[in-house]
C-alpha cells in the first residue's frame, strides 16, 4: 500500500468522522485513522486550528465532529487532488 | 541609446503629446496589460478556496506567480497611463522629460522585479517538493529579480539584457526539464509543458519588447497576441478544473 500523502490523511480523517454520522470520541478515530498517535496528535491539532474538526462535551463523554469547512473540505478533496495533479504542483 | 528611451517604450512614444495617448499603440498596449491583468487574477481569485482549504504550498506558489505577473502588467502600463494622462508632471510643477524619464525608470524597475519574481514562483511551484520545500529559496528568488531589476537600469547596453535575460530562461527551462526527467512519474502532461515552456518564452519576449522597442516592432501585436493567447489559455485550464464557480 502507498504511503498516504497529507492531504490523502486529511481526507481520510475528516471521513471517518462523517461515516460516523458526524460524532466519534477520539480514541476511536485515531485508531480507524491508521497513524501513529504522534502524528494523529498533529493532524488534530492542525484540524482544529484550521477550524474543520471541533470538540463537543456532553453528558456521554468528548466527542468529534465536522465544521461547515471539514464538509466542504471532503466536498472540494478531489478537486484539490486533480488540480495539484494537473499543474504538476 | 539613452536609458529612458528604452525603459519608457510607450512614454518615449508619447513625445511629450498626451494626445499620444489615445494611439493605437498605446491603446494595444494598455489593452493587452488588460488582459493579461484580468487573467492572472482570475487565476488568482479562482483558486483561493482550493489553497483555503488544503494549505497546500505549490498551490500558494502557483497562486502568488499569477499575483506578480498581474502586478508586473500593472506597473508596466497602468501607473504610466494614469500618471501621464492625469498630467501629474504639471499638478507637481515636475519638468516633462526628468517626469517621463522618471516614469519610464520606475516602471521598468517594477515591471522587471515583478515579472521575474512571477517566473521564479511559478519555477518553485512546480519544483518546491523537489527541492525539499525549503522556502529560504524563495529570498533568493527576491534578491535575484532585484539584481536584474537593478541591472536593467544600470547598464545601458541591450546586449546585456538579452544576454542575461536568455541565460535566466534557459537556466528555469533546464531546471525545469531536468526535474521532470527525474520525476518518477511516468504518465507526463505535454500540453501543460508546452503552456509552461512558452509562457517562460513569452516573457523574454515581452522583456525584450519593453527594454528594446525597435527589436520586434513589426512582431509586437504578434507577441500582445501570443501572450494573451498563452494566459486565456492557462485560464481557461484553471477555471476547468477549480469548476467555473
Amino acid at each position: 500500500m502507498a504511503k498516504r500523502g497529507r492531504l490523502e490523511i486529511i481526507r481520510d480523517i475528516l471521513d471517518i468522522i462523517r461515516e460516523n454520522h458526524n460524532s466519534i470520541k477520539p480514541t476511536p478515530l485515531l485508531r480507524q485513522s491508521n497513524i501513529s498517535s504522534s502524528r494523529f496528535k498533529e493532524y488534530f491539532n492542525d484540524l482544529q486550528e484550521r477550524n474543520f474538526i471541533k470538540k463537543v462535551n456532553n453528558k456521554n463523554g468528548r466527542f468529534i465532529l465536522l465544521t461547515e469547512k471539514g464538509f466542504k473540505f471532503l466536498e472540494k478533496y478531489k478537486t484539490i487532488v486533480n488540480f495539484i495533479d494537473e499543474f504538476e504542483l | 541609446m539613452p536609458m529612458y528611451h528604452l525603459t519608457g517604450k510607450a512614454v518615449g512614444g508619447f513625445k511629450g503629446n498626451i494626445g499620444m495617448l489615445t494611439s493605437l499603440g498605446f491603446g494595444t498596449e494598455i489593452l493587452y496589460s488588460f488582459i493579461i491583468i484580468i487573467c492572472s487574477l482570475m487565476i488568482y481569485f479562482g483558486t483561493k478556496e482550493l489553497y483555503e482549504l488544503s494549505s497546500h504550498k505549490g498551490i500558494k506558489y502557483f497562486r502568488q506567480s499569477f499575483l506578480f505577473f498581474a502586478l508586473a502588467y500593472f506597473f508596466r502600463s497602468s501607473i504610466k497611463f494614469g500618471l501621464v494622462y492625469f498630467n501629474v508632471a504639471e499638478i507637481f510643477d515636475i519638468p516633462r522629460r526628468i517626469f517621463l524619464m522618471g516614469v519610464g525608470q520606475i516602471t521598468l524597475f517594477t515591471f522587471m522585479y515583478f515579472s521575474s519574481m512571477a517566473i521564479f514562483y511559478l519555477l518553485y511551484s512546480v519544483m518546491w517538493k523537489k527541492w525539499n520545500g525549503n522556502s529560504k529559496k524563495i529570498y533568493l528568488f527576491h534578491l535575484l529579480a532585484f539584481v536584474i531589476a537593478i541591472s536593467s537600469l544600470l547598464f545601458r547596453n541591450p546586449l546585456v539584457y538579452l544576454g542575461m535575460n536568455f541565460f535566466l530562461l534557459l537556466l528555469v527551462i533546464i531546471t525545469f526539464y531536468i526535474s521532470r526527467k527525474q520525476s518518477k512519474q511516468k504518465k507526463t502532461k505535454q500540453n501543460l509543458h508546452i503552456i509552461y515552456v512558452l509562457l517562460f518564452s513569452f516573457w523574454i519576449l515581452n522583456i525584450i519588447d519593453i527594454l528594446i522597442p525597435n527589436f520586434f516592432q513589426i512582431f509586437q501585436l504578434f507577441i500582445y497576441l501570443a501572450s494573451s493567447g498563452i494566459f486565456l489559455a492557462m485560464l481557461y485550464k484553471v477555471l476547468k478544473k477549480v469548476g467555473s464557480n
